[in-house]
């Protein structure tokens, strides 16, 4: 039954429902809030009132402070993604295009994979110093698993025919990578980035958080140490907004590209 | 004449779209008799899956009324057994335990429906393999299983929707062979949807056509091919015949069918 | 049979990366010991390996690991609970899903781990902490994957259900739950991997709990094989970690 136009699917609630049902939540959770705040049933400022969060959140927007850091986070997770992207790229290329490199190698990646980075940071201050350097070896860790697994698989996947009209051209080893292999891997590269932009995230903040004098996840343990509650919660939140925020953009980014491929 | 086990009466289903919206069946109507095999065969478009989903129950908001033995049908029945076109079998149960699931549905204790589900599992040829997984199996041998899961319901119809589509022409014609063996042994009443011609021919006492979108009813053929019949049979001059009258209006369709799916790539691309 | 067809089997492949791995280890040893790499900053490789019995005798590894363990197996059953309750849910109330499931989807994205000095001011220095990190870090993907399964059900297999005029009850006990399990326990398996991973970040962070803790403990004692080697056993202990989560996956579903 091919249809010219779209059946109307059934059950579909309106967008009105979901947006009203949305706010509705919201608005119970931070009513919630407040009403738990105020109560003084928690130790004081472990929830504290909208309100002083509100003006945490401006003051700490408002003061230059805040940017320089956002600044220097950035910078490094731009370059530990960058470094971690690129060895990610290159060793999924070459795992994923030869069966006897995969065999033997592979598996160090999918096991080594799932560990929690953050416990090699002391090995990356010794070896990359107290400064930046360390921190971006973090997201450099961090991300080169997901991306180059990612990757590995992806070339797995790419259609062998393509490969072989490559082949049958003559293609060299880096028209193959540039003409065949990246352009057919779009979609697990997109998926491997975001995974990896996540990771990497979390492994340079943590490491932040750690030991650094500079960035948001200094800002965030200092709140800590100096008990600034609201502080601490204002930073959090635009964390989060920023860091859903980019992996929401990558994930348009990769239904623009996935629309072209088809 | 018998009297009709299955009575499909002046059918007509519309679809709604954002675009206005789809006549898919428009007023079918035809009867089976008991012990009957008829084969429904159209172009892809001519709704005739639609028409398995509407007698099958499992389709409603639809004009006109099926009926089995005279009784308005609506919803799915037991006494109509389904077929269905893609891989049915549930995989995480045995070919036994998939085999046995209507009886268990229908509260038999689990030794007695084993035995039963035995006798079903050998009439399509698949003993010894009862304990395995339907990921263990062929494509062909799942269909197996399904077909005998829905023949352990005895129903009084069997209703199959082109369930050798996914299997290699010769897989079909050896697969089609044992379903006619079956209906004979069983003289289980059947209707068959395909849009495989050899296959109509072969299995079916009677072929009806349908037409492109809308559907409708074109002509109905009486095959009149000895019984029983096995795979040779599509190697004789009256079975070509048939094969060749039938093509005559199914290529008709077919064109049609062809002609309506480019002229609307047409459109979407004038639209972009 | 000659190298190259041995090399050419898995086996053969497998025995090259661990023999490439061994040699580059025993190359790393010889730059060291050559004065071409600071050993304050890499310690021999030997050194770490002598130090690795040291560091189970002294600092109970054993015990330590098993705090970890018990921290991560609070999490899963927190996870197992919420999660597929709330996965559950998600599929049971399709507004709910339409609503809320990009949300789930975003938490699942979002650094949850880093939330973790704020957990220290509500539940203090404790395994409290700890457990609510990892279950926290781990639940969006239990959520999204019982959410998933369930709905995921091929859609033939329920009108396979309908056509033998199953109940509501018996299409969810006969048809859905079986048909969603094989992603409830993917859901589970990834659900603990993250839970895992972050409890040990977290117990390294706030120096408090099992392996984890000994990591930074180690380092700060600027104890170098040590923690070298603490990190190489913890290293071993989420492999196995992994691998043995994915043959329980494996052995509960056996079909596919």
């Amino acid at each position: 039954m091919a249809a010219t136009g779209r059946v109307m699917p059934s059950g579909n609630a309106a967008p009105m429902r979901i947006w009203a049902l949305r706010v509705a939540f919201l608005a119970v959770a931070l009513a919630a809030w407040e009403a738990i705040s105020a109560s003084g049933l928690l130790f004081r400022d472990v929830v504290p009132s909208l309100a002083a969060i509100g003006a945490a959140l401006a003051r700490v927007l408002g003061t230059p402070d805040f940017y320089a850091n956002l600044a220097v986070t950035a910078q490094e997770i731009g370059a530990a993604v960058v470094i971690g992207g690129l060895c990610g790229l290159a060793t999924g290329i070459l795992l994923g295009s030869n069966r006897f490199l995969s065999q033997a190698f592979e598996s160090l990646l999918l096991y080594l994979g799932p560990t929690p980075k953050i416990i090699f940071f002391p090995v990356m201050i010794m070896w990359f110093g107290v400064g930046p350097g360390s921190k971006i070896a973090m997201g450099v860790a961090s991300c080169f698993f997901p991306i180059a697994i990612s990757t590995a698989a992806g070339m797995r996947q790419i259609d062998a025919v393509l490969i072989r009209v490559g082949r049958s051209f003559r293609a060299s080893p880096w028209q193959m990578i540039r003409c065949i292999y990246l352009p057919a891997m779009r979609e697990p590269i997109v998926t491997g980035l975001r995974l990896g932009l996540g990771v990497a995230i979390i492994g340079t903040l943590l490491a932040e958080t750690k030991l650094s004098n500079k960035g948001l996840g200094y800002l965030v343990i200092q709140a800590y140490a100096l008990f600034d509650m609201p502080r601490m919660y204002a930073l959090l939140i635009l964390l989060f907004v920023l860091s859903i925020g980019l992996n929401a953009l990558l994930g348009r980014f990769s239904r623009v590209t996935r629309g072209i491929s088809a | 004449m018998a009297e009709a086990l299955l009575d499909v009466r002046n059918i007509t289903k519309r679809f709604a779209t954002s675009d206005g919206g789809i006549l898919a069946v428009d007023d079918v109507s035809f009867s089976v008799a008991p012990g009957e095999f008829v084969s429904i065969i159209g172009p892809s478009g001519c709704g005739k899956s639609t028409l398995f989903n509407i007698i099958g129950g499992l389709t409603g908001d639809y004009e006109g009324r099926v009926a089995v033995e005279g009784a308005t049908v609506v919803g799915t029945h037991p006494a109509i057994g389904m077929v269905f076109q893609e891989e049915s079998t549930f995989p995480w149960r045995t070919v036994e335990e998939n085999v046995a699931f209507p009886l268990e549905i229908g509260g038999m204790a689990k030794a007695a429906r084993m035995e039963r589900a035995a006798h079903f599992i050998a009439l399509v040829g698949l003993t010894g393999f009862e304990r395995r997984y339907p990921a263990e199996l062929s494509g062909g041998m799942r269909q197996r299983v399904a077909i005998a899961r829905t023949l352990a319901s005895e129903p009084r119809i069997l209703l199959m929707d082109e369930p050798f589509a996914a299997l290699d022409e010769q897989t079909r014609l050896l697969l089609g062979d044992k379903v006619l063996q079956i209906q004979q042994t069983l003289k289980q009443t059947t209707l068959l949807i395909t849009h495989n011609l050899t296959e109509a021919v072969q299995l079916s006492d009677r072929v009806l056509v349908m037409t492109y979108r809308p559907g409708r009813l074109k002509r109905s053929v009486t095959i009149d091919l000895p019984h029983p019949r096995d795979s040779e049979v599509v190697s004789s001059e009256a079975f070509g015949h048939y094969v060749a009258q039938i093509w005559q209006d199914l290529r008709e369709e077919a064109s049609r069918g062809i002609e309506d799916a480019e002229s609307r790539v047409r459109l979407q691309g004038a639209r972009r | 049979m000659t190298m190259r067809a041995l090399a050419r089997t898995r086996n053969g492949a497998r025995a090259v990366g661990i023999a490439t791995t061994v040699a580059a280890i025993a190359v790393v040893e010889g730059l060291i010991r050559g004065g071409a790499i600071n050993a304050y900053i890499v310690p021999l490789p030997t050194q770490i390996l002598a130090a690795l019995p040291r560091i189970i005798a002294e600092e109970h590894v054993l015990h330590r690991f098993w705090q970890t363990a018990q921290e991560v197996l609070w999490a899963s059953l927190l996870l197992a609970a919420f999660g597929i309750a709330l996965g559950a849910l998600l599929y049971r109330f399709r507004l709910l899903r339409q609503a809320f499931e990009a949300w789930v989807g975003a938490l699942a994205a979002a650094p949850i781990v880093l939330m973790y000095p704020l957990f220290l001011v509500i539940f203090g220095r404790s395994t409290t902490t700890i457990v609510m990190i990892g279950f926290a870090a781990g639940l969006a993907p239990v959520i999204l994957k019982t959410a998933e399964g369930l709905s995921g059900t091929r859609k033939v297999l329920i009108d396979v259900g309908r056509s033998f005029k199953l109940s509501p009850a018996q299409q969810f006990r006969k048809v859905l739950l079986p048909a969603a399990l094989p992603s409830v326990f993917v859901g589970l398996r990834l659900g603990l991997i993250f839970a895992m991973i972050n409890i040990v970040g977290v117990e390294f962070l706030i120096n408090f709990g099992g392996l984890g803790q000994l990591i930074n403990e180690l380092a700060e004692r600027y104890d170098l094989p040590g923690t070298y080697g603490a990190i190489l056993f913890v290293i071993l202990a989420s492999v196995v970690f992994f691998d043995l989560t994915a043959r329980i996956e494996r052995w509960l579903r056996p079909v596919e």
